[in-house]
């Protein structure tokens, strides 16, 4: 199954903030006509409003909002970035940034849990960040 | 025993899920009974549940009213982490 499709994975793009960072993850999205830009304004005020707290683990953010109608395709989109960004979290510094939009609550759930696994294995992170290629990293998660 | 045990994010369906798989992994793992869910930040409190299992940022926005134990998670992913708190858990509230 084809977790991350290639043209939503882009790696060593540069961010110079964590606003940036989520609008660029999701922008890849948006160009796919998978979501609106809507829903990227909504990733970067669940922030504002709840807290760092969608960074996950060290060096990993998933950033998502609501299902909403923002959303046209359940999808997820990945970057590595060229120079970590700073969330004001625990586990900071961010260099990887997956973001997640849903069309409802429970049709994701299984490429969720395909993704979550990866993401579990020893090491993945560092191997993500390694990364020099789109390509290189499309073949790390499919 | 078969506690409810709720994961909770900010929607419900991203973060909270992941963890919600994490611990129905460890549950099966030592060979313990629980039913797990997953739900938002602004509606956990009104969900029946014996536990709440969360990240710090929310957890610190939940704790104060919370009728049931917080449980705070610093790294979603980390085996080793959720392993321990929710064994500790378990034997605490036997």
């Amino acid at each position: 199954m084809e977790k991350i499709a290639l043209q939503d994975i882009e790696v060593q793009v540069e961010a110079s903030n964590w606003q940036e960072a989520i609008t660029k993850a999701g922008q890849l999205l948006a160009d796919d006509h998978k979501i609106d830009i809507g829903y990227i304004d909504s990733m970067i005020q669940a922030v504002n409003q709840l807290g760092p707290y969608i960074v996950l683990m060290p060096e990993f953010a998933l950033a998502h909002a609501a299902p909403s109608s923002h959303v046209k395709e359940t999808s997820i989109s990945l970057i590595t970035l060229k120079k970590p960004v700073y969330f004001g979290s625990k586990n900071d510094p961010v260099s990887i940034v997956m973001c997640i939009a849903c069309v409802d609550k429970t049709s994701h759930m299984e490429l969720l849990q395909e993704v979550a696994k990866k993401l579990m294995t020893d090491g993945i992170l560092n191997k993500m960040k390694q990364c020099r290629t789109s390509e290189e990293l499309y073949a790390l998660f499919n | 025993m078969r506690p409810k045990i709720q994961t909770v994010c900010g929607f419900g369906c991203g973060s909270s899920l992941m963890l919600k798989m994490k611990i129905d992994d460890i549950l099966k793992a030592n060979h313990l009974e629980a039913d797990t869910f997953c739900s938002d930040v602004g509606t956990c409190l009104a969900n029946p549940c014996d536990v709440i299992f969360i990240s710090k940022e929310l957890g610190e926005q939940i704790k104060d009213r919370a009728k049931v134990p917080v449980i705070i998670i610093d790294n979603f992913m980390n085996t080793k982490e959720v392993e321990q708190k929710v064994l500790d858990y378990y034997k605490t509230n036997k």
